[in-house]
């Protein structure tokens, strides 16, 4: 079995989440090469083969152009996988490929289930097994699903990549994320507020929690959307992706866009009413209570 | 000598040429003045509002001539009350001297001011004109130098203060000149009944005859021509409401209060949904803002003006009546904007002390239906989400519609889907469903059902929101869908009997519902208790406790349901402290009109207002029977930092736990 | 301009799924249905568009579906498209993304359509993978994730979502296909006069036969919830007590409370 995995640059440098693809197709026991659309600098530590192709020629967003180049890697490697990251730039792509090679596409998988694909539905609340019907397939992984053991190494062979190709899509530049007063990646504790806290009143008490914990003050997505908590301090796929010692999620559900964000926490506590959240899926400890009255008692019970 | 005076003595009886010219000019100008004004009234749609007339005409006495409604506040209406009465005797003194000197006697010899009869008329008239003289001087000392907040004063009221004055003093030394030159020194018997004008007869006394002529004729002219001129202006200033307000109790509205048009969801022909302009208005509403005083009494008790908010009641009747009046194509919603119409709560505490019959509510949710309905405009992001929420599962919070019944879960309460025979139909309401506060009541009054042997049955996931929330915020659409389906399923089930926890649930079944065609009986949970405990179904065991109690708008003011609540709290053994804001006068939790869903962006909060009200009662504890209030109320404890001084509960929980085994 | 918006009705996902009886998807018992948000913002943006360009724009909105996906159409009419389709299929679910996909793009041939909007995955099956192939198919130009929309004169200039909350400018020229994300707008709450003319709109119906002659790529074989991860506990009780269970256990398993 023969996997390609599709790696990720941006803004001239190698993303880290292209060693989770290594981790999936080691757990699929598959052969691996790599595509990257990248420069010879930034090139994975991996000991494979790995299809450049020049990112000053092609672009670092050109959807049109990199299907090309991945399409002349697929001509090479004859793949039974082409695994992307479920990213802005693996979604994109995926579906483009799998057009055009006519091949059944896997979206976000975050588990292996026999001889198919476990993945998310229904805003994360349920899971569906999804098997391809044709020989080969294209997957994308979430994000934080397969982590990689151990410290990358290794040194890989080049073999470079070149198409004749145009692009309908013209890139225009990068716009950078909102200023951050506040670094959340730094932080060892999180305390998080999402909507179940029910009104932005009541933001200091979580904060005042987030500092008796000697932490940061985070938050959903929802609730920043709201105005009550500035754009700095959310976590999620939008916002800050963290992984503190300890990250206390106060009446957050957990949308998908958030568990993304914050599922590599140390240890997770999840406040919240309803036992059935799906973010108990990834807490350590669910408190199932009233969030306030928690957080309060809580924050007395830490400045003792 | 015969106890009278002679009329038009001294001027002579070859004024009333001149007189009755002049009188004529201005009510001419009166008339016109008002004829100019109906064109305005006129712009406004129909709307019919003369049946029931008995009804009305009693309003008209009891408010006009008794001023009942205005002497509810009464520092100010005792002034008011006292000056209206003194001044109307001396116009009927004055009307009853036309009616001698000008028809009676000249038509048939008849003098009727004489004798004892006009012993009684001086004295009167006197004491009258003393007691107005008095009172408007109280009235101007409160306008111009004790000026209680809020209170405007414009031209008008200079212009009226010193016309009012001028005219009782022009009488008054008209009197005087005419007592010196008849009655003081010449009948003492006769000057008695006239001590007033006496007094005003002292720098006449002496004066040589001639002198004393003029100077009379001077007044007497004087006094006419203020007095007419008087008349004139009435429709020009303030004074006008002489006639719009006595005129506007004809036109109360008579429906039960909280009314509000249902609007025709079928009629494909309407293009303007609410208020926008003057047009889209009634008659009634632009008459209002004529009727309106500017007493700032809707002001001083407005939730959203104690606040801080920039909703005054008053200011949006005149700012209708200044549109109307002065560019009537305007928008109204932008002339009043947008942040005074979501500050409503519907509290109705305007319109229940409006002594000018006005009504304030329903102009502003006429212009929330505009909106909601024409631009699709929420008061926050919170609401749009509140309002997409009802739209998916009838209720506001996005829980999944299937878990609305699941409070009930392993209670003696019958799902009707299931098993429809019951006694009453519980109609449990968004929050008792879903929130874990407000369950506890629902479970309470289920085990109060439970211990009388009355037969409870619920909807379950079958229940829609009732819409009032929606509907106070102007969306029509979305409260009629929900009405619809649960008028249908209600009546699906051939249900005899509705009993409801929230007395916005209570209003909009008993009241609203009755226009899409639901006739079964309502009642809310605190008189259907108290009737449990009269018919001895419901026995307590009274344990002593210390408590204020917070009527809730929509069963206080809305429903007239004022002892029941107080009755069973006494019956289980609570000692009332009530605040100094109750019964009618209770000040709003701050969550009606559709506010529950609403983030309080604007000026302090409500909630907090209210607490503090009640926690300076000295009780511990505030009871309330609305599970909005209920929310505001947990709410404004904590955030007004009131915990462990008061806390709040439901008359449902104090009465469950001295059930008697 | 031709435009089409392309929707899904979904459940409300504060719904609790229960498996059906094949076990594959949802049983649609208990559920509230909706149209998918992110197709909410796609419609939203047509509008947008329609109002800036006038008359001159008609914008056709496309569901496949039951009956109940009519509703979602009329929705979509009442906040502005100006005819609706719908592609009865009661076993939608059924069909992969490859084949919806396809479905739609037989459709949208030979129609002209100088935009299509779509959302960038529906709520309930999350496959992000439809619009995209749709583009791929049709040979359309195509963004997928947008945030930022605006039209200039026969191109549009789209802002991408990135990863961290940066975001990614690009230019197409027409015909091109946009995938919608959360943040694009602000969905407009149809007003009752729309909500009227919308009844008087036409819907009208095509029969997926017509459309598809593709057979699926994949298949879900089960539908689940997911396995509750073993490390977990779940508190319940009194708030004070649950404060003091919760710090014996941060003591206990991480280095914080030190």
């Amino acid at each position: 079995m023969k996997a390609l995995l599709v790696c990720e640059y941006r803004e001239g440098k190698l993303l880290d989440t292209s060693y989770e693809l290594l981790a999936f197709a080691e757990r699929l026991g598959a052969d691996t090469a790599i595509v990257l659309v990248g420069d010879a600098a930034n090139v994975p530590r991996y000991s494979g083969k790995v299809h450049l192709a020049h990112v000053a020629i092609y672009g670092e967003y050109n959807p049109d152009l990199h299907k090309e180049l991945i399409l002349a890697a697929v001509d090479r490697e004859n793949p039974d996988y082409i695994i992307f990251q479920h990213s802005s730039y693996g979604w994109d792509l995926a579906p483009r490929l799998a057009a055009k090679l006519r091949l059944a596409q896997v979206s976000e998988v975050v588990a292996i289930a026999g001889d198919g694909f476990e993945v998310g539905c229904c805003n994360a609340k349920m899971r569906r097994t999804v098997k391809p019907s044709t020989a080969k397939a294209v997957i994308t992984i979430q994000t934080g699903a397969f982590t990689p053991q151990g410290e990358p190494q290794g040194s890989p062979t080049v073999e470079m990549l070149d198409v004749a190709a145009a692009g309908k899509v013209e890139f225009i530049g990068y716009e950078p994320a909102e200023e951050k007063d506040i670094d959340l990646g730094k932080a060892e504790v999180i305390v998080s507020a999402g909507r179940g806290i029910g009104k932005k009143d009541n933001v200091p008490i979580i904060a005042a929690l987030a500092k008796a914990f000697g932490g940061e003050l985070g938050a959903s997505r929802p609730v920043v959307d709201a105005g009550w908590v500035e754009h700095s301090h959310q976590v999620g796929t939008t916002g800050q992706t963290v992984s503190p010692k300890l990250y206390v999620a106060c009446g957050i559900s957990g949308a998908i866009q958030h568990l993304a964000g914050m599922k590599k926490s140390d240890f997770i506590v999840a406040v919240n009413k309803d036992k059935d959240a799906p973010i108990g899926e990834v807490a350590d400890v669910l408190i199932v209570a009233d969030v306030m009255p928690f957080a309060q008692a809580l924050t007395a019970r830490l400045h003792k | 000598m015969e106890a009278t005076r002679e009329i038009y003595w001294n001027v002579g009886h070859g004024v009333v040429w001149p007189m009755y010219l002049l009188a004529f000019t201005a009510m001419f100008a009166c008339g016109y003045g008002f004829y100019r004004r109906l064109a305005v009234y006129r712009l406004g749609r129909p709307l019919f509002r003369l049946d029931r007339l008995p009804e009305r005409i009693a309003l008209l006495v009891r408010n006009m001539l008794a001023q009942t409604q205005v002497l509810r506040v009464l520092e100010p209406g005792t002034l008011h009350a006292l000056f209206f009465w003194g001044f109307g005797l001396l116009f009927i003194g004055t009307l009853l001297i036309m009616a001698q000197a000008d028809f009676t006697d000249l038509l048939f010899h008849v003098r009727f001011l004489k004798g004892t009869f006009y012993k009684i008329f001086s004295l009167v008239l006197d004491v009258a004109g003393l007691v107005a003289i008095v009172m408007l001087g109280g009235l101007l000392v409160r306008r111009f130098f004790a000026r209680p907040e809020g209170l405007e004063t414009i031209r008008d009221d200079y212009v009226s203060h010193a016309l009012l004055f001028a005219i009782l003093l022009t009488g008054f030394f008209a009197e005087g000149a005419r007592m010196a030159a008849t009655e003081i020194g010449i009948n003492p018997e006769l000057a008695r009944f006239s001590p007033i004008g006496g007094l005003f007869a002292q720098p006449f006394v002496g004066m040589g005859p001639a002198e004393l002529s003029l100077t009379h004729k001077l007044l007497w002219w004087l006094h006419l021509l203020l007095a007419l001129g008087f008349i004139a202006i009435i429709p020009f200033t303030k004074l006008r409401h002489i006639f719009t307000t006595s005129t506007n109790y004809l036109f109360t509205d008579l429906g039960p209060k909280g009314g509000i048009a249902t609007i025709n969801m079928e009629d494909e022909s309407a293009v303007q949904f609410g208020v926008a302009k003057v047009s889209d208005l009634t008659w009634k509403d632009i008459f209002d803002a004529d009727a309106c005083t500017a007493c700032k009494r809707c002001q001083d008790r407005c939730p959203a003006w104690a606040t801080d908010k920039p909703l005054s009641p008053m200011k949006v009747v005149q700012q209708i009546g200044e549109v109307a009046f002065g560019a009537p194509e305007a928008s109204l919603c932008e002339t009043v904007t947008e942040d005074v119409l979501w500050a409503c709560t519907t509290c109705r505490a305007c319109q229940e002390i409006c002594p000018a019959s006005i009504e304030h509510v329903n102009k502003i949710l006429d212009m929330r239906r505009n909106l909601t309905l024409m631009e699709g405009a929420f008061p926050g992001d919170e609401v749009r989400t509140a309002i997409n929420n009802y739209e998916v599962n009838a209720n506001p919070f996005g829980l999944a519609y299937a878990g609305r019944g699941e409070w009930a879960a392993g209670l003696d309460v019958a799902i009707m889907e299931q098993n429809s025979d019951v006694d009453i139909l519980y109609f449990v309401g968004c929050y008792a469903s879903f929130d874990n506060r407000n369950r506890q009541v629902a479970k309470n009054f289920v085990a109060i059902c439970n211990a009388a042997g009355v037969k409870v049955g619920i909807l379950g996931k079958e229940e829609k929101c009732c819409g009032e929330p929606s509907r106070k915020l102007g969306n029509e659409y979305l409260y009629q869908m929900h009405a619809q389906e649960n008028i249908e399923t209600i009546k699906g089930y051939g249900v005899k009997r509705i009993v409801t926890t929230c007395p916005h649930c209570f209003n909009t079944l008993a009241r609203d519902y009755r226009d899409l065609g639901l006739e079964v009986e309502v009642e809310h949970y605190t008189t259907f208790v108290n009737t449990l405990l009269q018919r001895h179904r419901l026995k307590l065991e009274p344990a002593p406790f210390e408590f204020t109690y917070h009527d809730s708008c929509y069963i206080g003011r809305y429903m007239d349901i004022i002892d029941a609540p107080r009755d069973v709290l006494r019956q289980a053994g609570g000692r009332i402290t009530e605040m100094d804001k109750s019964c009618y006068e209770s000040f709003c939790c701050g969550a009606g009109g559709g506010r529950i869903l609403a983030e309080e962006k604007l000026g302090s909060r409500i909630n907090v207002a209210r607490v503090q009200m009640a926690k300076e009662t000295g009780a511990p504890l505030l009871v309330s029977n609305c599970p909005f209030c209920l929310t505001m109320f947990e709410d404004g404890i904590k955030t007004g930092g009131c915990e462990g001084e008061l806390a709040v509960r439901d008359l449902a929980e104090i009465v469950v736990e001295r059930i008697k085994a | 301009m031709k435009i089409l918006v392309c929707i899904k009705q979904v459940p409300d996902m504060e719904s609790r799924f229960k498996p059906d009886s094949q076990g594959t998807w949802f049983s649609e018992a208990d559920l509230a249905f909706r149209m998918n948000e992110y197709d909410e913002y796609a419609v939203e943006q047509a509008v947008g568009l329609k109002e800036l360009l006038g008359d001159s724009a008609d914008i056709t909105v496309l569901s496949i579906g039951p009956d109940r996906v009519v509703e979602a159409i009329k929705k979509a009419l009442a906040m502005g498209c100006d005819r609706g389709v719908h592609i009865p299929d009661a076993a939608v679910h059924g069909k992969d993304p490859w084949q919806v996909a396809s479905a739609i793009t037989a459709f949208s041939q030979g129609k002209g359509f100088d935009l299509i909007f779509t959302g960038m995955q529906s709520q309930d099956r999350g496959s992000a993978q439809v619009g995209i192939t749709v583009a791929e198919l049709l040979g359309y130009a195509c963004a997928s994730t947008v945030v930022g929309f605006e039209y200039l004169e026969g191109s549009v200039v789209v802002r991408r979502e990135l990863e961290g909350g940066g975001k990614a400018v690009v230019r197409m020229p027409l015909p091109a296909l946009v995938t919608c994300q959360l943040g694009l707008n602000v969905p407009r709450y149809p007003t009752l006069p729309n909500i009227m003319k919308a009844k008087k709109k036409e819907i009208s119906t095509v029969s997926l036969g017509e459309l598809l002659k593709e057979g699926p790529l994949a298949e879900t074989t089960s539908f689940y919830p997911p396995a509750k991860s073993g490390g977990g506990i779940i508190l319940e009780g009194d708030v004070a007590e649950l404060a003091d269970r919760l710090i014996g256990i941060l003591k206990e398993k991480t280095t914080v409370m030190r």
